[in-house]
């Protein structure tokens, strides 16, 4: 991928720029100015236009023919011809519609190019509809289709009205959906019955609507045929990359792609949004980075990586060079403030709400900014109200909606927590925030089975993070099944000793040095251990949490010398010893439990019942002495057969 | 616009936690505790009652008053002064974040709340030496509710104050610079000091914020509405105009901001009416209470009405005016508002005594009954509801309605001294002009010049800035009546051009003076003959005068006059009828009445039928005599013993004259002196002709015949006649009345020839002669004059 030749670099500045113009012509205003912003951020210095190259050559000229990337769309040039011919004839009232959806006037764009009245639900298909939509180009098609769509989200939004309020329940439908799909239904099986294919455009609306009912693997199917027919519609990887919630589905989907620029951004994309922080795509990032070294959305992507495997200063810097460079881009700052929030960087975050604020104040991304520096100056009513404005102005906005759950435990509200958290997965499933929120919401309202399920969504979406396994576990142990509650904490301790082997740095973040395990996770199982009454596994657990102390021997160490020393004293490690001691009390081991008593009172910590401790092991071993003075007088007395 | 916050406010808590950290010398504390506190003063009392408080600070305290403060004293840290601790701590908010942090803070120096547990001990421990400010001193409350009013702030109001506050410490950098040089360069943003371009951005997160406007941020809506009662107050009470700079500097504050604060759309209200812009003033009142409506419901419904019916009056729509203040009261009535129904109905006594005509003919008629009635009620309601500004205004008008009747003066003296007393027991600034006013007025009445104008001096001297505009006016007015009738009618012009010029912005006012003026030069054109003057003043206050009912009668008597002078008698009698009949119709004034009776009796006096003017002048000295008019007395003696010559009866006529004319001398009225003294030297030719006691003829042929042979007696009432004759001439002749000169001067001839002396007569005929040319020739100068000054 490194190092385009310049032909090729000439000929995907010009898809870009041609794409730009596409999603223009359509109204797909943010995947206009993705595909913009990725066409800035060619190097400029290699991308000289040769004299005489037009950069209005439009699509189908003969440069097109050698193109190494994408595949050659199987379209005739028959059919283009065709779709040419009708867009000029119906130029005039193209323009009409396209001024009306700029207007927002999604009604009356619609009723440019359809009849009033859509078939709606199971009506019958009227015989002139797929004859008038036969007739239009597929541009004007999209756009009037497009703009009934919007039309129908429009209404939905205005009926759901207040955030959280009784009529928002998330249920409300697009009531234009089954219309839209009965008449692209129609349209497709007659193009296809005409063995033609279409422009790609309208196999994303079609996906777009199959995936809003929830019908998802059509849909996936649909967005693939979009991306092969025209593969620089972000618009349509966008979505694609939303109905994926696995890796594997990732990998199993990625043969189905045209091998292209475009799939590899999807892939690094979806990749970030599946939390795979793996060298393998920051390694798939940084070849693109090489052929889009200023891209803003690039660099977001690798600073969200860094954030995912927590290494928050790297994603920090990261952002706060695309700060500098591009101070009124909005986007994404909503995560940057998430990475100040962790960080506790609390005049920097005010800063960025400051600027965000400056530049618009009615973004969801700014609301998100502001509300959380209020969260992180704890006036949660505030927060609430700015992530509720998030929401008014955009109710798809994902992390205001996990957020505002956030704020909403925190003033101890869990209706509107759980509500919060469940739109939130509602809107995409791969939030593990959410999910988590949703499990510790149950958990405080004690209903540990709930709990443990959404635990257990957190989890599989993290497979990585010790701390959704901890939460599986300690669910595991409330509820009884000690067994599994074990066997989740054990995959805690793998998780965390993995993310230190599978970033090999971590500056500060939770994970602890090589070869550390976490004692918590250690004392849970023990305790769980101690249920189950297996007295023998719970102690060797209970030494190890010990042992944390120390960290490893000497030798284990990579680097040797540097600090990477145990966790040193603490209350967890405190009570394992002082368990131990106990223990070793029981067991009759008094030296053992002796030492670690007085452990515990060097420690200081919990020194009265370690005192205690001493003294009855003190009592006991006088009381054995004294046995044993009285055994061995008995002993002599027997020996010497003295008879009292 | 912020609510509340302004930098200045910033600045004055910065000032607080200083003194709460006790480093502030004792020395100093004072000092610095009371520029807090005069500062204070205008955040605490703005929205409370006493809104007078507000006259004399400032809102906007300028960094510098800070620095001027604060340098002077030196601190409790060894080396430093206050200035530089105030400038850590003023520097110390160096991001948004930290601006937060310092409004967080401000909870450290608040003692604790009776509920809020004593728990955490050593916090207090180490707060030992730091002063704890009581949640309710005046430094408490303004710390608590300086951080209500920064929690209640949107976070992009925080970055707005957070960018006026960085303005507004703009001018102390350099100080700070030089105090601190090891400090990095970013003078901007703490928080992104660490970046390479962070000027650039901090100078984007600026950028909307528009910081080259001065105004911007410096004003909370707090203050602004606070100058908007302050000038409602001016408006409403003492009816002056916003001046123009004032207008100009208020556009600038309030442009920035969206939220207009519905109380400008008052003070815009007021304005135009007083500049007399009748639609601008309905429409601004009407956009008030559509903005006020819908946050203080229908409570004020009716005070809007009572405004509206005001300027109905004010423009003079009478049957408007009515009808909408029998829906005030009503609506008053509804909501039960004492206050508004006892002001509607004080002010439909007032428009009915001011209007009496007009208000006959608006069915109004049986609404409060009598006037007598209406008043009585509102005095009872008044006493009842403890409304002293209500039962003083009540004592004055009852006064007032007892002069008017002709009651004797002291009943209406002791209901002034009342009032006087409620005025001060009670501070009622209001009512200290009216009331100094109508004892001016009582003092004219009875006679006590001097009195009358030290008690408008007064009014002028002392109570200016409490009263309203328009009793300061008539006070002026007075004034230069006094002045004018004392025949020092320079000196009552420059009164008149001595008026601030400001007074004439408010319609009202303007044509108030403009009229009175012209009335005074209409008297003097009158006595100067000065036909083109008098035929122009003539026309011109005649449209003048109509608004006002007694610039009205005042101009009405000098026409008459005028018709008088014209020896027009047919039509003066007619005017006489006219006026007398308007008068009939309603209760006036008894004042206005004898008016009439005196004109009509020297009507008739002219016409040479003395006879029929004798009762007429009889009646009228009844009538003032009864009601201590005593002006009108002397002058219908006057009349009298012009008739009492007349008819031969001298001696009486020279006994009432000699007790009369010292009376009149004190009145001021040199008309009057004038001529008393015209009718005494009369009185005295007459006795000196009983005496001659020549056979009935024409006087002059024997005297011209028979030698000067008189006996002493004669010779005595002839040089006493001369005497006074002397003075009647002096008198004219500073009244400028030609006629007056020229009838003294015959007279003089007449007596210098009865008593033999030709050639003496014939000078003075010569000076008769002269004074006539003279007068004629001056007619030329004063035409231009007069056509200048209207």
């Amino acid at each position: 991928m490194t190092g385009l030749a310049k032909s090729e670099l000439l000929q995907l500045q010009l898809h870009l720029q041609t794409a730009t113009i596409a999603c223009t012509d359509r109204c797909l205003y943010q995947g206009a100015k993705w595909v913009a912003e990725l066409l800035n951020a060619l190097p400029t210095s290699s991308v000289e236009e040769p004299p005489g190259y037009g950069s209005d050559t439009d699509i189908d000229s003969p440069t097109s023919e050698h193109q190494p990337v994408t595949p050659t769309p199987e379209r005739g040039l028959n059919g283009d011809l065709n779709e040419r011919k009708l867009e000029q004839k119906e130029m005039k009232r193209y323009l009409l519609a396209k001024t009306f959806f700029d207007c927002r006037e999604f009604d009356r764009c619609a009723s440019v190019f359809l009849p009033k009245t859509l078939p709606k639900g199971q009506a019958i298909p009227n015989p002139t509809s797929p004859h008038s939509s036969a007739n239009l180009s597929q541009k004007a098609l999209f756009l009037a289709l497009y703009g009934r769509y919007m039309a129908g989200e429009k209404r939905k939004d205005e009926e759901s009205e207040m955030i959280l309020g009784p009529q928002d329940g998330g249920v409300t439908i697009n009531k234009e959906l089954n219309g839209i799909s009965l008449t692209l239904e129609e349209w497709f099986s007659n193009r296809h019955s005409r063995g033609l294919e279409g422009d790609g455009w309208l196999e994303y609306l079609y996906g777009t609507i199959l995936a809003k009912s929830k019908n998802e693997d059509l849909a996936k199917k649909w967005f693939v045929r979009s991306v092969h027919l025209y593969p620089y519609n972000w618009g349509a990887w966008l979505e694609l990359s939303s109905l994926i919630s696995t890796v594997e589905e990732l990998s199993l989907l990625t043969e189905q792609l045209p091998q292209n620029i475009m799939t590899f951004i999807f892939h690094v994309y979806s990749s970030q949004e599946l939390y795979q922080s793996t060298e393998q795509v920051h390694n798939e990032l940084t070849q693109i980075q090489n052929i889009f070294p200023d891209s803003a959305f690039l660099k977001t992507q690798r600073a969200l990586l860094f954030y995912h495997s927590k290494d928050y200063d790297e994603a920090e810097s990261i952002f706060s060079q695309l700060l500098q460079s591009d101070p009124h881009r909005i986007d994404s700052l909503d995560n940057y403030s998430n990475i100040l929030y962790v960080m506790e960087l609390r005049p920097k975050l005010a800063f960025v709400a400051q600027l965000a604020t400056t530049t618009d104040k009615f973004r969801p991304e700014t609301c998100c900014v502001v509300g959380n520096y209020y969260s992180l100056k704890s006036e949660h009513e505030k927060a609430v109200m700015y992530f509720r404005r998030a929401l008014t102005l955009d109710r798809n906005f994902l992390s205001a909606w996990t957020l505002m759950g956030h704020e909403y435990v925190e003033m101890k509200n869990t209706h509107a927590a759980i509500e919060s958290y469940r739109r939130a997965v509602d809107v995409n499933r791969k939030d593990y925030r959410a999910w988590y929120g949703l499990g510790q919401t149950y958990e405080v309202l004690e209903m540990h089975s709930y709990a443990l399920f959404y635990y257990q969504r957190a989890a599989s979406l993290r497979p990585y993070d010790p701390k959704m396994w901890q939460a599986v576990g300690s669910c595991f142990g409330k509820v009884g099944k000690l067994m599994n509650g074990i066997r989740a904490y054990k995959r805690a301790l793998v998780a965390g000793s993995y993310y230190d082997g599978g970033t090999g740095n971590s500056f500060g973040s939770e994970g602890f040095g090589g070869g550390i395990l976490d004692p918590e996770t250690l004392y849970a199982i023990a305790l769980l251990y101690e249920r189950l009454d297996d007295r023998e596994e719970c102690a060797a657990y209970m030494e190890l949490v010990l042992s944390q102390e120390e960290g490893p021997e000497e030798d284990d160490l990579l680097g040797g010398g540097n600090e990477r020393g145990g966790v040193g004293v603490t209350p967890t490690t405190s009570k394992a010893r002082m368990w131990l001691a106990r223990w070793e009390f029981m067991r009759g081991g008094y030296q053992r439990s002796m030492e670690l008593a007085n452990e515990l009172c060097q420690d200081g910590v919990e020194v009265e019942d370690a005192k205690a401790l001493v003294r009855d092991i003190r009592a006991r071993l006088e009381s054995e002495k004294e046995d044993g003075t009285r055994a061995a007088v008995e002993e002599v007395e027997r020996k010497f057969g003295r008879k009292t | 616009m912020t609510r509340y916050l302004t930098p200045q406010k910033i600045g004055l808590l910065c000032l607080i936690s200083l003194y709460c950290d006790g480093v502030v010398p004792s020395v100093s504390v004072i000092p610095v505790l009371s520029f807090i506190l005069s500062h204070l003063e205008v955040a605490q009392f703005s929205s409370g009652k006493s809104k007078e408080r507000v006259i004399g600070y400032g809102f906007f305290i300028p960094i510098r008053d800070f620095e001027n403060l604060t340098m002077a004293h030196s601190s409790s840290v060894p080396g430093r002064t206050l200035f530089d601790l105030f400038l850590n701590k003023l520097w110390s908010i160096n991001s948004l974040d930290s601006l937060h942090s310092f409004f967080d803070d401000l909870e450290q120096y608040l003692a604790k709340g009776r509920n809020v547990p004593h728990d955490v001990d050593n916090s207090e421990l180490s707060n030992r030496d730091r002063i704890l400010l009581s949640r309710t001193s005046p430094c408490g409350a303004y710390v608590r509710r300086a951080q209500l009013e920064f929690t209640r702030l949107q976070f992009d109001d925080a970055i707005k104050l957070w960018a006026a506050f960085f303005k507004y410490r703009e001018p102390t950098t350099t100080a700070w610079k030089r105090r601190h040089p090891g400090t990095r360069t970013s003078v901007n943003d703490a928080s992104i000091q660490d970046l390479d371009n962070s000027h650039d951005l901090f100078s984007i997160a600026m950028a909307n914020l528009d910081i080259d406007d001065d105004q911007t941020g410096l004003v909370a809506a707090d203050d602004i509405e606070a100058i908007l009662d302050f000038q409602v107050q001016r408006l409403q009470r003492l009816g002056n105009r916003i001046p123009d700079e004032m207008k100009s500097q208020f556009r600038k504050m309030l442009t920035p901001s969206v939220a207009t604060p519905s109380l400008l759309h008052f003070v815009r209200f007021f304005d135009a009416w007083r500049a007399g812009d009748y639609t601008s003033a309905f429409d601004n009142l009407h956009r008030y209470f559509d903005y006020t409506m819908h946050n203080r419901d229908k409570s004020y419904y009716h005070y809007a009405l009572l405004h509206m019916a005001i300027l109905h009056a004010d423009f003079g729509c009478f049957d408007e005016a009515i009808a909408t203040m029998s829906e005030t009261i009503a609506t008053a009535r509804e909501n039960q508002d004492l206050n508004c129904l006892n002001f509607s109905l004080s002010w439909l006594n007032h428009l009915n005594k001011a209007y009496p005509k007009r208000m006959k003919g608006t069915e109004y008629g049986g609404m409060i009954g009598s006037e007598r009635e209406g008043i009585a009620f509102l005095k009872a309601k008044a006493r009842e509801s403890k409304n002293y500004a209500l039962l003083s205004s009540t004592l004055l008008s009852e006064a007032k309605l007892r002069l008017s009747n002709g009651d004797t003066a002291p009943k209406a003296l002791e209901q002034l001294f009342q009032s006087s007393h409620l005025n001060i027991t009670h501070r009622i600034t209001n009512n200290f002009g009216t009331q100094l006013l109508m004892l001016s007025a009582l003092y004219g009445r009875i006679g006590l010049q001097h009195l009358s104008t030290s008690y408008c001096d007064l009014i002028l001297d002392c109570y200016r800035d409490h009263s309203p505009v328009e009793e300061a006016l008539r006070a002026i007015c007075r004034n230069a009546f006094t002045a004018a009738q004392a025949g020092r009618f320079t000196q009552a012009m420059s009164i008149f051009q001595s008026i601030d010029p400001d007074v004439h912005r408010t319609l009202k006012f303007h044509q108030y003076l403009i009229s009175f003026s012209g009335l005074l030069k209409l008297r003097r054109a009158l006595r100067r003959s000065d036909i083109t003057a008098i035929s122009h003043l003539l026309l011109s206050l005649r449209a003048g005068c109509a608004s006002d009912p007694d610039l009205l009668f005042q101009f009405s008597l000098l026409e008459i006059e005028h018709r008088l002078r014209q020896q027009d008698f047919p039509l003066a009698l007619r005017k006489i009828e006219d006026v007398n009949a308007d008068l009939e119709n309603a209760d006036t004034d008894i004042y206005q009445r004898i008016h009439l009776l005196i004109l009509k009796a020297q009507l008739w006096a002219k016409v040479d039928r003395p006879e029929l003017g004798f009762s007429l002048a009889m009646r009228a000295a009844a009538l003032s005599w009864r009601s201590r008019i005593l002006p009108a007395l002397w002058e219908a003696l006057g009349l009298v013993v012009g008739i009492l010559n007349e008819m031969g009866e001298c001696e009486a006529a020279r006994g009432i004259l000699a007790s009369t004319i010292p009376h009149a001398i004190e009145c001021g009225d040199l008309a009057l002196v004038a001529h008393l003294h015209g009718h005494m030297a009369t009185a005295h030719i007459g006795l000196a002709g009983k005496y001659i006691s020549i056979p009935s003829s024409s006087p002059s042929t024997p005297s011209r015949a028979t030698t000067p042979d008189f006996s002493p007696p004669v010779l005595t009432h002839l040089s006493r006649a001369e005497f006074f004759l002397d003075n009647a001439l002096e008198c004219y002749t500073h009244l400028e009345d030609v006629e007056g000169q020229c009838e003294c001067l015959m007279k003089k001839s007449i007596v210098a020839r009865v008593r033999g002396d030709e050639g003496v007569s014939e000078d003075w005929a010569q000076r008769y002669l002269d004074t006539r040319r003279k007068a004629e020739e001056e007619f030329g100068e004063d035409r231009g004059e007069a056509g200048m000054r209207i």
